[in-house]
């Protein structure tokens, strides 16, 4: 070969060889997917992804970790960077201290309900002079309302067939007479026995006197820090039917579990969520009486927002990532999962409650129903945080 | 071919050297690392967890670092078991106690030495069983059941009544003799005193130090106490004397749901021939028997252990070996396992059982509890026989006889009253039968003092012994014979078959007669003879040499 065609073929050996490498190494280019791409992945080394870390609250664990796995499998892609979603579980209130604290820095998190974000939004203003959380961030995912689960034969004692407007005022002073079940003719069913969850471990024990406070005060919004402290009567009456419990538990799926593995020996009704006694109620067919769940007068719901944290070390990037993964969850296949697999409300109205197949038809005899009560309106951050702050001065065991 | 079959051999010797070095350290061929989970549990769960222990170590399970799981497991009665942790006697990972009831008070013990809970979170329970009343079905349904619902308030009436069964048109059936265990070593027994304690008070929660103090409480348990045979380490051992010597020895006791089960389960199979049994579920409320599975937060508990332990856990809570604590009468933990037979009428229980619990009062409750039963319970007129012959003299058995025995007696509460004899060649009191609170301290100092020598009187002491307790002994109290000995009779006037008859003659009382508790000391003693003596009398007999006496010792102790 001549010199120079030998010279100008090396430099179009070099052009093409380096245009294929950077074809190769581009981002858009390794998203397709094409024959060569396993000869590409062995020459080159992975592009980098875009990691979204999610710190979620333990009730929606099993229906999260079943649908991200076809989520994954899809093999998500931004600007050609690969999605990795990694999942963290903590108890809601964790989520919001460990974030506040800077121990953990996610992308994403979802604690059980609005319940939380609102604390960290009001805390982090306070702390940083911005909210490291704001509400138009958030997105709900999944529904599901706190009810009141009851042995019937009980509850047909107690109030028949839908509890009385002021269920709370009610409870209380059934709970606190020392005749117990005896005041009803039932002596032999013993002390009467109501529980819910431990309000800083798990937050349907926060909704549940969230929801004792407002029939107190008589009202369904704006609950205030101000009535909480000021008033001893309230004091008093929380202080009693709170006294009542023997045990809060750490988790309201747990708390449930037991409730069926028990019986009524042990609780007659429980505050939890809707899904939990969706989650339970095969179970306690044939065992110990039927199982019933009544709506409360006024409730509230465990909504699960996820929220895309405004803080530095979320990159535009993995926000974006992130918005992709909720819209995910928002599709109708995961959707249907929530509501058929898991007992929750989804967030899609398309997705009809009554279907077939959806627990709502399948327990409509234990009263379950998908019609909501009113619901009571969320109060500020701050008169949240009071509540929970006043429950572990005057009830904490 | 010979250099190539050398280098061969070196590169050999050089690959079983280097994998000798990773012995313990992950080499397949030394059987890799391990971790161990060391278990103790509360005994009533021993048929369902030894082969299910065996069937987990033998699938060699691995923790995410890559050690094989070995779970080594002691049964111990749940009380016993916490002073043993607590003492660092034992060092596990895992505490399955019967219930729940007494962690709060291992942490609050715990924590007078330590910063944090031994128990944190709440543990998952294992499996259920209700408390329960076990009657014989005759018994029971002379008291109404199941029609008419049964508490502690009608065993309190029954057992300060003087007519006894007579009460209830079975004369036949004598006094009406009551059971539970020691609460100073098993659950079922605390449970039995906090349950008395409620129903004296005439609440189900909220036991308080002043009900304590309550003279209606005080006398509510002394009446249900005066009843008790005796106590006993622990609930599976007391269901098993009741299912053996049968109605004449006692007419009920405190156990666990599940062992009413597996008794009807041995009487419709054939194995027992024993008369039906029943649960009753006190209709003043009861306790559930949870099985917790702790994780201990102690120094001595490693990450991986924790970890191994998780796993262990996960394994015991799966539904085929639930399913398999249910067909042994236990009520699966796992509430999607459906409530079938054996948990059935056939089998003496009722699932839908029971209606309503007690509340488990605070940690102080629990030991205000535990002292007025120590005011209340049934006080022991105890005779203690012991050896001193020339043969004692070996193998530091005197010694040991002397340091055991003062350490019992230190143990006897200022009721009991005692009495101790010595034999030999000839018998002497060292002690007549009278409270021990006052002469506490004279009779141990003489106790140490006993020098060996002589023969062996054995059946003239045992059968002086039990003569004068019958004459002297009060039969509101436990009255028992504790005969230790390291030889053959060899100078008696009375022979065996006299002592026998005597022993005979008390038979009719049952469950109250007096019982007799054998120690064969050391390899020469008569075991059988021993064992002769004791079987008949509700007692026991205990091979013992210097290294256990103690042991045996404080076994017997659980008795009273």
């Amino acid at each position: 070969m001549h010199p120079l065609k030998r010279f100008l073929f090396t430099i179009y050996v070099i052009v093409a060889v380096g245009v294929f490498i950077g074809g190769l190494i581009s981002p858009q280019f390794r998203a397709r997917t094409d024959a060569s791409a396993p000869l590409r992945d062995a020459l080159l080394p992975p592009p980098e992804p875009i990691v979204v870390s999610v710190l979620y609250s333990t009730e929606k664990d099993a229906w999260l970790k079943d649908v991200i796995a076809a989520y994954q499998s899809g093999h998500p892609t931004l600007n050609g960077h690969p999605i990795q979603i990694a999942l963290t579980q903590m108890g809601s209130r964790e989520i919001y201290l460990a974030v506040l604290d800077g121990t953990e820095q996610p992308t994403l998190i979802s604690p059980a309900s609005s319940l939380q974000t609102s604390i960290l939004e009001d805390l982090s203003t306070r702390k940083f002079g911005n909210p490291i959380v704001r509400a138009a961030d958030c997105r709900s995912v999944v529904q599901t309302p706190l009810v009141l689960v009851a042995w019937k034969e009980r509850a047909d004692v107690l109030w028949g067939n839908t509890p009385p407007a002021d269920v709370w005022k009610k409870l209380h002073d059934a709970l606190i007479d020392p005749k117990g079940w005896e005041a009803y003719n039932h002596p032999e069913w013993g002390y009467i026995k109501f529980g819910h969850t431990d309000p800083l471990k798990s937050n349907s024990g926060f909704m549940t006197i969230l929801l004792m406070a407002y029939d107190y005060f008589g009202t369904t919004s704006g609950l205030t820090s101000q009535q909480i402290l000021a008033d001893a009567g309230f004091r008093q009456w929380f202080a009693e039917i709170e006294g009542t419990i023997s045990k809060f538990g750490d988790s309201t799926g747990t708390y449930m579990k037991d409730m069926v593995a028990y019986g009524p020996s042990v609780y007659d009704l429980t505050a939890v969520y809707e899904s939990s006694a969706i989650e339970q109620a095969a179970n306690a067919r044939g065992r110990y009486g039927e199982l019933h769940v009544y709506y409360p007068p006024a409730t509230i719901m465990s909504d699960h927002p996820f929220c895309v944290l405004q803080a530095d070390w979320v990159k535009p990037d993995q926000a974006q990532a992130a918005q992709q993964f909720v819209d995910y969850l928002l599709s109708q296949p995961a959707q249907e999962k929530a509501l058929l697999k898991y007992g929750f409300r989804p967030s899609d109205p398309s997705i009809a409650l009554d279907q077939p197949a959806s627990p709502f038809q399948q327990f409509a005899a234990n009263g379950l129903t998908t019609n909501l009560p009113p619901q009571i309106d969320l109060p500020s951050g701050d008169a949240l945080n009071t509540l929970l702050d006043f429950w572990s001065r005057n009830v904490q065991k | 071919m010979k250099t190539r079959g050398n280098s061969l051999l070196v590169l050999l010797s050089l690959i079983a050297v280097v994998i000798a070095g990773c012995g313990g350290g992950g080499s397949p061929f030394s059987g890799g690392k391990t971790v161990t989970v060391s278990m103790v549990y509360g005994s009533e769960k021993q048929e369902w967890l030894t082969p299910l222990i065996d069937q987990y170590n033998a699938a060699q399970h691995k923790t995410a670092a890559g050690s094989t799981i070995v779970v080594t497991a002691t049964a111990l009665g749940s009380i016993e078991a916490v002073d043993a942790i607590l003492s660092e006697q034992i060092k596990p990972t895992v505490w399955s106690p019967a219930s729940s009831l007494y962690l709060p008070v291992a942490n609050e013990r715990w924590r007078q030495n330590h910063s944090a809970d031994l128990v944190s979170g709440t543990p998952k329970d294992l499996v259920l069983s209700p408390v329960v009343i076990a009657m014989w079905k005759p018994m029971a349904e002379a008291l109404g059941w199941p029609n008419k619902p049964i508490g502690w308030a009608d065993i309190a009436q029954l057992a300060t009544s003087d007519k006894g069964w007579a009460a209830f048109n079975y004369p036949e059936w004598g006094s009406f003799k009551f059971g539970h265990t020691h609460p100073d070593y098993s659950n079922s027994g605390l449970v039995s005193i906090i349950a008395e304690a409620y129903a004296g008070a005439g609440k189900p929660r909220g036991l308080t130090l002043d009900d304590l103090q309550n003279a209606q409480v005080k006398d509510f348990m002394g009446a249900v106490e005066s009843s008790i045979i005796h106590y006993g380490t622990s609930t599976g051992f007391f269901g098993q004397r009741m299912f053996e010597r049968g109605p004449s020895y006692l007419s009920a006791a405190v156990l666990y749901e599940n062992l009413v089960v597996a008794q009807e389960a041995k009487r419709i199979a054939g194995t027992s021939q024993q008369t039906p049994v029943v649960a009753i579920y006190p209709k003043e409320g009861t306790f559930w028997s949870n099985h917790p599975y702790v994780i201990l937060d102690a120094p001595w508990v490693t990450d991986e252990q924790k970890a191994a332990a998780e796993d262990f856990a996960a394994f015991l809570l799966d539904k085929p070996q639930q399913q398999r604590a249910m067909e042994l009468g236990f009520r699966p933990a796992d509430p999607s396992i459906a409530l079938t037979a054996p948990l059935d009428a056939n089998h003496g229980v009722d699932p839908a059982q029971p209606k309503t619990v007690l509340e488990i009062p605070s940690a102080k409750v629990i030991e205000g509890v535990d002292q007025l039963w120590r005011e209340k319970k049934k006080p022991v007129d105890l005779v203690i026989v012991m050896d001193k012959s020339g043969s004692m003299a070996a193998n530091g058995k005197m010694n040991a006889a002397r340091n055991s025995l003062v350490q019992f007696i230190q143990q006897l509460d200022e009721a009991d009253r005692l009495r101790v004899i010595v034999f030999s060649s000839e018998l002497s009191d060292l002690t007549p039968l009278t409270p021990i609170g006052p002469k506490r301290d004279d009779v141990m100092r003489r106790v140490s003092g006993v020098i060996e020598g002589g023969e062996t009187r054995l059946y003239d002491a045992v059968q002086q012994a039990y003569t004068d307790l019958v004459k002297d002994g009060d039969p509101k109290h436990i009255r028992a014979v504790v005969v230790l000995t390291d030889g053959k009779d060899t100078q008696s006037t009375s022979t065996l078959p006299d002592v026998m008859q005597q022993i005979a003659a008390s038979g009719g009382e049952g469950g109250n007669a007096i019982k007799l508790f054998t120690i064969a000391f050391g390899g020469d003693a008569d075991k059988d003879v021993l064992k002769q003596l004791a079987e008949p009398t509700g007692g026991q007999q205990y091979n013992s040499d210097p290294s256990d006496i103690m042991k045996v010792y404080s076994e017997i102790a659980t008795f009273f």
